[in-house]
């Protein structure tokens, strides 16, 4: 305990510990002064953690020209584009609306729309497994489940690099090769998702699934009456988490698929800058289109995860 | 198994007992099979694909030549660049961990009241979150590009030089862990508030009734309760930075002077551009043997809270 | 002891259902295999009646997986060629070309996996000096048979040269290359420089003069706008550019311009000379110190954007500079490309050429196909596309181009200064090796030039002496 308190003290100091109680001196105190203060870190961290968001959206409807051209001084414009310079142009080339985007049948739309249905699929399939697969190292009765659990989790820690050319060879054997399967089946079971989830399930009181077999419930109705509803927070952040660990793959694409009708857009957005040129006006458009949706599905879906989470401990 | 008279009915009930555990291990294995399937299809098998071509000369194009024992491994111990990634690989995990964590967990208290500017500001948090490697790397790229840059324009216009970043080689690899510490830190915290609020007021408030200052409840209600949430965040955020790569295979392809050269990249470089994919499937094998060691490590700690 | 029992069984149990589920998936991938199988009979049939009689050319649909490079422009200009190609070879209006666009960094990956896995494409673009290596591996097929002497002959000897192995032809070009420097016209007259509009140009130690005064730092922050040179296209480092200015420090045929040892893999005593590494001196002086006259951070476009007065690079650069200034108010010239004081003038040649997959199911039909990519009719779209050098006698002499200023200066340089990048096997090692050199070269703070060269000429030659013989 004594060396571990070294480094929580640094990142207490740089990191009040006046908020953890806020709520209470709030109400003692004048109502000023640790509002602004707080707000203050609000717009800190708004600024930190959505300015690249924001110059690269704003910059993805600018004429390609002046893309770059305003970063120096740094001003207004740096960011905002001039009334006359909005342009859609890029929009329409990546989403093969206008001639250009046409005749080179570019279709980010359709390849934004692939990663929904890849990582979506996973996330629905990575819940139905994980969970089963987590509940039975949770709760039920198995010799040695210990070592299954060391098979499961081991795969945590596997370096993805070298696995991928053998992995693309049991793929493509099991006659997934260039399909959405060979992005969607190897992934469906998460060791981390697993291990995650047992950690949630452990906080529910055993009595309760006890009281359960007593009734005469089976495995699957303790697992759907009284496991999943207790742990629905759990499996909401866990899914969001499968979710952009899914969304970040790009490697594995790459290699396992080549009908750019089911590609995903980390890959097409590659190829946006070639060894002769770079296409900026389609790089800004096509990283605005492969982040902004997705950010703005997460914030409407906020209060699910972060309100959620606050259940996890009835118990404690 | 000792008694000797009453043989006939033991037997018979040990062997319905049996028969019952059997049953009901068979229900409780089929809840797992699909996930152990997958498992075996999908990661041990490439795996041990893996360790048998670190045994031999082996090349994508060329396919397997000769058998060469452990020379792989032996070589290894020889290869500078091999022990160079090894060090760049534990310092950006030495850097980011500790500082990402500390930061969640400031992060999580501060943002865990429940008002509009708190849940704004999580949003914001999750943005990066959310947004895959590549295109963080993208934009990335062109904010800290030492001409032309958002990053320099700022630096310019607060009165200093640019900086070059991911060309200078002391610079690549903490910009790097700044970089991914600023995409990875809401994981983290959305995992510690889920934390935070499973640890009941009841606890606080009889804290507060004793008189313990905020620095105590923090020290001594906070931190103890949150020591299984806190050790989880550790062991997976340990296990997912040693395999960083996207970054470095986008940004600086391990330079200069290999100083971004982490080990996941040192290993696709000798197997997909070197052309020694024998060598570096040695290299992951020995790579997972390290991780296992550090997360065993790490999963005994965890395991003392239960 | 209980315990034990369902462990082995359901370990069996496990087996067996992997077992199950491999061979289920076995078997689809199988169907169609076999499917694909009576589909080259079929081919077969439709070519041999084809050749017979014409009209009967209603056959079973045959597709072609097509790895390509780069971006989808690229494609566009493909799908051009192949109209064309069914156009004038009727018996393959029936094929149908499935391309895989695949960026450049990610081309050589893409395609080694793709092999490694039982390569399922029929045929591939690949960089020149990389069919060496692929021949070597065997991921590609000899196509002698399928081009007559006199067919050959129509390209130009380094495209020969480069697309064959060990007297094999393996595979031909789409066009050719060779890197001069261009510059914006404006600047120089602005800066009172007058490159010589000649291949007989400046040395570097020369052009490095013209290069300082017309880069301009008007604001005096320390970072010009406009530099004074690139070296290279795009943002990409590499051999094919960057690789010249140490070959350029030798004399002619001397260690240090052959650039390697006449077995492919000898790289100690060539690549580290001391001519060698005062090139490599002068490539990093570029980037760093008050000498500096290009970023360390390459910047996209630079030349075409007007940041910086010169540019080596080869003559796309028209096409790229008419697309982008329709209007003509981009003055350019081209002069020829710098070299070491006391050594040779030389330009890297090579560029696009095509592979045809042992394991294509349609070899007859993947070499039809790169017979025309690269035959007259197809080169000849290629060029009204991306407006580069061709490799073929016949288009050459028909773009009356290449007899005037600048362009003549091209088709001069390929002749006369040309040289193929390093011949071997190991050039896809060489060139990754050398290229993290590079990077090094060009970004390092502290660094001993020497002594990086020097361990980079032997960590190339220990990657290298698994060819040992392979030109024996």
């Amino acid at each position: 305990m004594e060396t571990m308190q070294n480094p929580p003290d640094a990142q207490a100091k740089s990191v009040p510990p006046v908020n953890l109680t806020t709520a209470f001196v709030k109400k003692a105190l004048s109502f000023g002064f640790l509002d602004i203060l707080r707000w203050i870190g609000y717009l800190l961290l708004v600024t930190i953690f959505l300015t690249p968001f924001v110059w690269t959206v704003l910059a993805s409807f600018r004429q390609e020209s002046e893309i770059l051209a305003n970063l120096f001084p740094l001003s207004l414009h740096t960011f905002l584009p001039r009334a006359g310079e909005w342009t859609l142009e890029h929009y329409q080339t990546v989403m093969g609306l206008n001639e250009v985007g046409a005749r080179e049948s570019l279709r980010f739309d359709r390849n934004l729309l692939n990663s929904f249905i890849v990582s979506a699929s996973v996330v629905v399939a990575s819940l139905i497994f994980n969970t089963l697969a987590a509940f039975f190292f949770s709760r039920l009765p198995f010799p040695k489940k210990n070592i299954l659990l060391l098979y499961v989790i081991a795969t945590l820690f596997v370096p993805v690099q070298v696995t991928l050319v053998p992995l693309f060879i049991v793929v493509k054997q099991l006659g997934f090769g260039n399909t959405y399967w060979a992005m969607i089946l190897p992934w469906f079971a998460s060791p981390f998702v697993i291990f995650a989830l047992i950690q949630f399930f452990r906080e529910i009181p055993h009595e309760l699934d006890e009281a359960a077999i007593i009734d005469g419930a089976s495995y699957v109705q303790i697992l759907r009456h009284v496991i999943m509803p207790l742990s629905i927070p759990g499996l909401i952040t866990m899914s969001l988490l499968e979710f952009q660990f899914i969304w970040n793959l790009f490697l594995w694409p790459l290699i396992a698929v080549s009908d750019k009708n089911i590609q995903v857009i980390q890959v097409t957005l590659a190829l946006t800058q070639t060894q002769r040129t770079t296409y900026w006006g389609r790089r800004f458009a096509g990283a605005s289109l492969a982040s902004v949706p997705v950010i703005i599905l997460f914030m409407l879906l906020q209060k699910y995860y972060t309100e959620g989470v606050a259940q996890t401990g009835v118990k404690g | 198994m000792q008694g000797t008279a009453p043989i006939q009915t033991q037997s018979l009930s040990l062997r319905r007992i049996f028969n019952w555990r059997r049953r009901n291990y068979l229900i409780a294995f089929l809840f797992v099979l699909p996930a152990l399937i997958n498992f075996t299809l999908f990661r041990y098998y490439p795996i041990v694909s893996a360790a048998r071509s670190s045994l031999y000369n082996y090349s994508l194009l060329g396919g397997y030549q000769d058998f060469v024992g452990f020379d792989h491994y032996i070589r290894m111990a020889s290869d500078p660049s091999f022990w160079n990634s090894l060090k760049v690989t534990f310092v950006y995990v030495l850097i980011k961990i500790p500082i990402q964590v500390a930061l969640a967990l400031g992060l999580a208290i501060f943002l865990s009241k429940q008002s509009i500017g708190s849940s704004i500001v999580r949003s914001a948090i999750m943005a990066p979150m959310v947004t895959s490697i590549i295109v963080v790397s993208i934009i990335w790229a062109l904010m800290l590009h030492s001409e032309q840059g958002l990053f320099q324009s700022i630096l310019v216009s607060l009165g200093f030089q640019k900086v070059r970043f991911i060309s200078s080689e002391t610079r690549a690899l903490p910009t790097l862990s700044v970089m991914m510490i600023w995409k990875d830190v809401g994981f983290s915290m959305i995992i510690l508030m889920a934390g935070l609020k499973g640890i009941p007021r009841v606890y606080y408030e009889a804290a507060t009734v004793d008189g313990a200052t905020p620095w105590q409840r923090f020290w001594n209600v906070t931190m103890p309760l949150l020591r299984p949430v806190l050790m989880f965040v550790l062991v997976t955020q340990v296990a997912f930075s040693f395999q960083m790569f996207d970054p470095v295979f986008q940004m600086t392809k391990g330079g200069p002077l290999e100083s971004t050269n982490i080990i996941v990249y040192y290993i696709y470089q000798q197997g997909f551009l070197f052309q020694d994919m024998g060598y570096a499937s040695a290299l992951s094998m020995v790579t997972l043997i390290i991780l296992l060691i550090i997360s065993y490590g790490q999963m005994r700690l965890l395991n003392t809270d239960y | 002891m209980k315990n034990k029992y369902p462990y082995t069984f359901f370990t069996i149990l496990l087996v067996i259902l992997a077992m199950v589920i491999t061979a289920c998936g076995g078997s689809s991938t199988e169907e169609p295999a076999a499917e694909s199988g009576s589909e080259s009979e079929a081919a077969k049939q439709t070519d041999e009646s084809a050749a017979g009689e014409t009209a009967s050319s209603e056959a079973e649909a045959i597709t072609l997986k097509f790895v390509i490079c780069c971006a989808p422009e690229d494609a566009v200009t493909y799908n051009e060629i192949f109209d064309a190609w069914k156009a004038a070879e009727p018996q393959y209006a029936n094929v149908n070309i499935e391309l895989d666009v695949t960026p450049f960094a990610e081309l050589f990956p893409k395609i080694e996996t793709s092999v490694a896995a039982g390569a399922d494409f029929d045929l591939f673009q690949a960089d020149g000096p990389d069919i060496k290596h692929y021949s070597y591996n065997k991921v590609i097929i000899s196509l002698d048979e399928y081009f007559t002497e006199e067919e050959k002959a129509e390209f130009l000897p380094q495209t020969i040269e480069e697309g064959s192995y060990l007297g094999t032809f393996m595979s031909p070009a789409i066009m050719q290359s060779c890197s001069l420097m261009f510059y914006n016209s404006d600047m120089t007259d602005a800066a009172g420089v007058q490159p010589p509009q000649e291949l007989d140009g400046w040395t570097i130690q020369e052009a490095w003069d013209a290069w300082q005064a017309t880069q301009t730092d008007e604001n005096g922050d320390g970072t010009p706008e406009v530099w004074g040179i690139r070296w290279g296209q795009g943002t990409w480092t590499g051999d094919y550019e960057q690789g010249i200015i140490r070959r350029s420090a030798g004399e002619k045929d001397s260690p240090t311009y052959n650039g390697m040892g006449p077995d492919g893999i000898t790289f100690v005593g060539y690549l580290d000379t001391p001519e060698a590494i005062a090139g490599y001196q002068a490539y990093r002086d570029m980037h760093f110190g008050e000498k500096a006259v290009t970023p360390i951070e390459s910047i996209p476009d630079i030349f075409f954007t007007k940041q910086s007065a010169f540019v080596v690079h080869p003559d796309n650069a028209i096409g790229t500079i008419n697309r982008l200034y329709p209007d003509g108010d981009f003055n350019y010239g081209v002069t020829g490309i710098p070299y070491m004081e006391g050594g040779t003038e030389l330009c890297h040649t090579g560029s696009w050429h095509y592979g045809v997959s042992p394991n294509s199911e349609h070899k007859d039909v993947a070499a039809a196909l790169v017979k025309f990519i690269t035959g007259h009719d197809g080169a000849r779209i290629w060029y009204d596309n991306v407006r580069q050098l061709p490799a073929r006698f016949d288009l050459l002499n028909e773009l009356p181009e290449y007899n005037e200023y600048p362009q003549q200066l091209f088709a001069q340089g390929l002749q006369e200064i040309g040289q193929p990048r390093i011949q071997t096997p190991c050039y896809t090692e060489y060139q990754q090796l050398h290229a993290v050199l590079l990077q090094d070269l060009q970004s390092a703070e502290e660094l001993d030039v020497a002594a990086r060269v020097h361990q980079a000429a032997s960590d190339i030659e220990s990657a290298c002496a698994k060819y040992k013989g392979w030109n024996e």
